[in-house]
């Protein structure tokens, strides 16, 4: 008998789903033992009855429930409560769903400040008051990752996770397992470039110039980038964004790591051990424009981001 | 009556030079401020920046001590010039976190100067006490 799958996209870009149809030949393997009986980014499933007449939230009971996207606000919440009580096993799909990912770049203001400048004080915007009409969900104080809010089974991280993954894990638990993880590994355990050990000098360049790298050589033949002097998150974020082998997906088009697979052990701060690994190489993190956004940049969940509090100026 | 706000402290200090400094300070009947709390390392150099963010953005700490041996009298040679390096990567996090720079101090004491530990500890106390409590606190 196929698994009942539920599969629910909260604050996302849909970016998760597309890769679980990527899949491609392993998906049709995968198929009849999987039942999709709701996935409102490719089924029409309504959640308050298909014409609108119930007033409760009805999501199906399933065995497997797949949410991607994070906790923005409270319409989110309520829907992964109800998926949380329905499924037996909840897998957190990507890096939003994992860490808070990109939305979750807010958290370093407050939604006072997040709204006056949507609403009033942008200049291209004509100033109106914040929206306020009932059926308009409520903000949460800060996007929240989905373990945060309920319990998570299983997290594939990444933006997006890559196909191989979501077979792996859902291969797993069909074959009755209730965990998986990926293998903490640091993207640097996977990179293939050549590492000289000697320190870079100077101010962190930025991604506007180009890496030295000869177009015609492969990337054995490349030099590190944090070596080159930029700022590549490699060292501090989980490997896997190429599948179960392969280089990873941006050191292949040769540009520096952003660090969406997130920590490479759950609750590390990879803010800490960049600035860690960066004196390490030589590189000094004070130059670094935009420090706290570009380390955090799919990790603002957890408490990563929060707005820094007012304070009188130092004397 | 509200009680006065009581910072806590913790002090790392090296097993060389600024632990028997609280030593000395407490044989030699100098008082210090009962906020702070030490603990033990082999040398400065070994405390890694984790474990300073870690006590004050998990809310354990107000404040952050590190003593280590005055530059030149390592017991490891280059500890403590290891723990300075450090600690500028520190007051740089610091200020990502959105922590005073107050709140973390490396100060080298060596065993002899029982005194100054214990004046350290009185300043950092007072210090803190004007700041308030840490804002991860709550």
């Amino acid at each position: 008998m196929p698994v009942k799958v539920v599969e629910e996209w909260l604050n996302s870009c849909s970016g998760c789903e597309i890769s679980i149809l990527n899949l491609g030949d392993t998906l049709l393997d995968l198929l009849p033992e999987l039942n999709f009986v709701h996935i409102p980014v490719l089924i029409d499933h309504k959640y308050y009855g298909q014409t609108g007449e119930s007033d409760v939230i009805e999501i199906p009971e399933a065995d497997i429930g797949i949410v991607s996207g994070g906790v923005r606000n409270e319409e989110h919440k309520h829907v992964l409560e109800e998926t949380r009580k329905k499924t037996k096993i909840l897998i957190a799909l990507g890096s939003c769903a994992a860490h808070g990912g990109i939305p979750a770049q807010a958290n370093m203001y407050t939604n006072k400040d997040i709204f006056e400048k949507l609403f009033r004080g942008s200049p291209s915007t004509d100033p109106a008051s914040d929206p306020n009409h009932p059926n308009v969900p409520q903000w949460l104080d800060s996007c929240l990752a989905l373990d945060e809010v309920v319990e998570v089974d299983v997290t594939i991280p990444g933006c997006p996770p890559h196909p191989d993954w979501i077979a792996e894990a859902l291969t797993a638990l069909l074959e009755g397992k209730t965990s998986w993880s990926l293998p903490e590994r640091s993207v640097c355990d996977t990179c293939p470039v050549i590492r000289e050990k000697k320190s870079a000098a100077g101010p962190v360049r930025r991604c506007f110039e180009n890496l030295e790298f000869n177009p015609e050589e492969g990337l054995d033949k490349m030099r590190c980038i944090n070596e080159q002097g930029f700022l590549c998150l490699g060292p501090v974020t989980l490997a896997g964004c190429a599948g179960k082998e392969g280089v990873p997906r941006c050191i292949q088009a040769r540009t520096p790591c952003r660090g969406c697979f997130g920590p490479i052990r759950k609750g590390a701060r990879p803010m800490v051990d960049m600035m860690g690994a960066m004196s390490s190489v030589g590189l000094d993190p004070k130059t670094v424009v935009d420090r706290r956004a570009i380390m955090n940049r799919y990790i603002g969940g957890h408490g990563n981001l929060r707005p820094l509090p007012a304070r009188p100026a130092r004397k | 009556m509200e009680k006065e706000f009581e910072p806590k402290i913790v002090a790392f200090c090296c097993n060389w030079c600024s632990y028997l400094a609280a030593d000395s300070a407490g044989m030699a009947r100098n008082q210090y401020p009962s906020n702070v709390h030490i603990i033990r390392c082999m040398c400065s150099g070994m405390v890694h920046p984790n474990f300073v963010i870690d006590a004050l953005t998990k809310g354990l700490a107000d404040g952050v001590m590190v003593c280590g041996c005055h530059p030149g009298d390592c017991h490891y040679q280059d500890g403590n010039k290891r723990a300075e390096s450090r600690s500028e990567a520190i007051f740089l996090m610091l200020e990502d976190f959105g922590l005073e720079q107050e709140r973390f101090r490396l100060e080298w004491i060596s065993a002899s100067e029982g005194q100054k530990f214990a004046g350290v500890s009185g300043e950092m106390t007072q210090t803190l006490k004007e700041l308030g409590p840490n804002f991860y606190k709550s």
